[in-house]
């Protein structure tokens, strides 16, 4: 160091560029201390050096910091994504009960045409629908005696009613058809047996190949294709009703219904209310508890990473008084450890989120078995969140230490 | 106190000047009252028993912690009534500290400690920071941690890290007490090549051989300076 150098700094030698200065001058250093670009660009790279330097050489603090992050990130997101995905997850449990969406004659018609269907398939959208059974009723005669018969779909009627018992086998062919539990009753119907129908002068035989039970008002019902009924009925492409099972819930069924309604002419839709109230209720209930979950969760994770940045802190307490010594201020202080719990917060919000989905996937797998559904958004949201905890939980640990009195510190050290 | 420089033949101004300055904690007089100046270039050596105030002196000189009256003027600046922001202005800016126990930031390297010194007064300059290693005889060793390096090795990198702004008054605590002899003689050996260069230093210290070295020594006792020998240096 044998020349006054070139940037700024003074000599310290005698007869040096110190004499006669202002106390202003001294103390703000503003004449020595010019502050160019390549200067701050030079402090930033040293900034980061130091940031990388303590996140890379303290590898065991770093850990345990990062971990403290980590693991609030993984409850709150993988809570974040099931919350998200419980709606679309319930929506198709919820249909083991039976269709939501009815599609009924408007007002002042008898039936809902066949051709009306794909229009309001188009408005559920593919994504959406799970089963499609349209319905058509007539009256028919067994020994003389009136019974209701339903022609359906009866492999979307799988779908739309998964909950339709059926003793013996379902229809696999034409002339078959499922006999209610109460009718097989009344006439000593078993699976297998034949019976005939009558409807004004047309008679046909059919098989009984299943009773059906659901205890409801199936049960009284004689149901079977549909074809087989327009075969005895003498008519085709008319509908009584059309039963929808759709994967939304609540009050999106409800706008499902406006939507047809607005859209599509000669058709009344209505959801089942008894099932998008129960939908809705579920949900509102499973969400109120994932959200005071996820409250309890960050409130424990503040805590978590609160303590662990003071411990982090205090443990560099010495490290602190001697920055301070060597003429950094409180701000630059709270600048460089605010700055650490910036990135550790933003490491473990990665770290979280990636381990976050993989908990939801597992709870999702395991209580709906199905895959999780992705929601782009939600790791950006945890990588912000969990940073801004970091940051929240560091400042006051960081505040106190930084205005420690260094003669203190390095005499105690 | 003013003096001359004999050898040079050119008036030494006083560096650090302190009039009636005492400090007390509560009711125990640290300092008592106690005047003293140092001319720019001199080599001061301060001794004392433990509890003789010397910590004290260093900390009101090094702008650690203030006194509670008298009047303290560093580099033609009275520290008195100035704001803690100011005084930490002033020790970056006038002062460079040797700790006897080093206080190195443990992940950093040696010359990345060099460069800390660096960041907080001026502008990063990596190549200068390794130039003082070199002057301390560690370039080998500037990419070493300090927990890479001995007791001796870390006093030099503290010795670096204290010269790299070229401050105007070296504060050194007890920068040999945690060396043996041959480190010492080290340390010694680069405060001789500072004061050659007109470097002012001021050296706390138990050790009698190490404060002879100095070009005026005083001792300090229950805060006050009960002794002061020339070297005639």
């Amino acid at each position: 160091m044998g020349a006054d150098k070139v940037d700024g700094k003074a000599s310290g030698r005698a007869g040096g560029s110190f004499n006669n200065k202002s106390i202003e001058t001294a103390a703000t250093g503003a004449q020595r201390r010019p502050r160019p670009a390549a200067r701050t660009l030079k402090s930033q790279a040293m900034a980061w050096r130091m940031l990388r330097a303590s996140l890379t050489r303290r590898r065991a603090r770093v850990v345990i910091a990062l971990l403290a992050v980590a693991i609030g990130a993984t409850a709150l997101s993988a809570l974040a994504a099931i919350a998200i995905d419980i709606p679309r997850q319930m929506a198709r449990e919820m249909r083991a009960y039976g269709a939501n969406l009815l599609i009924l004659p408007e007002p002042g018609r008898q039936t809902v045409p066949a051709s009306t269907t794909a229009q309001i398939d188009g408005l559920v959208g593919d994504g959406d629908l799970l089963g499609r059974a349209p319905y058509r009723y007539q009256t028919v005669r067994i020994n003389s005696q009136p019974y209701l018969a339903a022609g359906t779909d009866l492999a979307a009627v799988r779908q739309v009613s998964p909950y339709w018992q059926v003793e013996g086998e379902w229809p696999s062919r034409d002339g078959q058809l499922l006999v209610g539990a109460d009718i097989a009753a009344w006439i000593g119907l078993a699976p297998g047996d034949g019976v005939e129908l009558e409807m004004g002068d047309s008679k046909q035989r059919f098989t009984a190949s299943g009773v059906l039970s659901t205890g409801g008002g199936e049960d009284s019902l004689i149901v079977m294709g549909l074809e087989d009924l327009g075969q005895l009925a003498g008519e085709s492409g008319q509908y009584d009703l059309i039963e929808y099972s759709v994967a939304v819930s609540g009050g999106d069924v409800e706008a499902l219904a406006d939507r047809v309604n607005a859209t599509v002419s000669g058709v009344s839709a209505a959801g089942v209310k008894r099932l998008t109230e129960s939908d809705a209720y579920v949900l509102g209930l499973l969400k109120s508890l994932l959200g005071l979950i996820a409250v309890i969760v960050l409130a424990l994770t503040m805590i978590g990473v609160s303590t662990t940045m003071m411990a982090v802190v205090a443990e560099r307490r010495a490290e602190i008084a001697l920055r301070k010594a060597l003429g950094a201020s409180n701000r630059s202080v709270e600048r460089e450890f605010l700055g650490e719990a910036l990135a550790l917060g933003a490491l473990g919000g990665a770290l979280g989120a990636a381990l976050g989905h993989l908990c939801a996937e597992l709870i999702s797998r395991n209580v709906f078995h199905r895959h999780i559904g992705v929601t782009w958004w939600l790791p950006l949201v945890a990588v912000v969140a969990s940073t801004a905890v970091a940051w929240a939980a560091s400042l006051i640990p960081v505040r106190r230490a930084a205005e420690v009195d260094p003669a203190i510190v390095l005499r105690e050290e | 106190m003013p003096a001359e420089d004999e050898e040079k033949g050119e008036p030494m101004t006083d560096l650090l000047e302190l009039q009636n300055v005492s400090k007390t904690y509560g009711g125990l007089h640290a300092l008592a009252s106690l005047s003293l100046t140092v001319p720019r270039g001199q080599w001061l050596s301060v001794v004392g028993p433990s509890g003789s105030g010397k910590t004290t002196l260093m900390n009101i000189v090094g702008c650690l912690d203030r006194a509670s009256s008298g009047r303290v003027v560093l580099d033609g600046v009275e520290l008195g009534g100035l704001r803690s922001r100011d005084l930490t202005e002033i020790r970056r800016n006038t002062v460079g500290l040797i700790f006897q126990k080093f206080h190195l930031i443990p992940h950093l390297t040696a010359v990345e400690n060099v460069m800390t010194a660096q960041y907080y007064h001026s502008m990063v300059d990596e190549a200068e920071a390794l130039a003082a290693l070199e002057r301390v005889g560690l370039r080998q060793r500037a990419a070493h941690l300090p927990s890479q390096l001995s007791g001796g090795e870390q006093q030099r990198v503290c010795i670096a890290r204290a010269l790299i702004n070229y401050p105007a008054l070296i504060l050194a605590d007890e920068p040999t007490g945690n060396l043996d002899a041959d480190n010492e003689e080290i340390v010694l050996e680069i405060f001789r090549g500072l004061h050659a260069e007109g470097t002012t230093l001021i050296v706390v210290t138990h050790d009698p051989t190490v404060a002879a070295q100095g070009q005026r020594e005083i001792a300090l006792d229950h805060g006050r300076l009960v002794k002061e020998v020339f070297h005639g240096r």
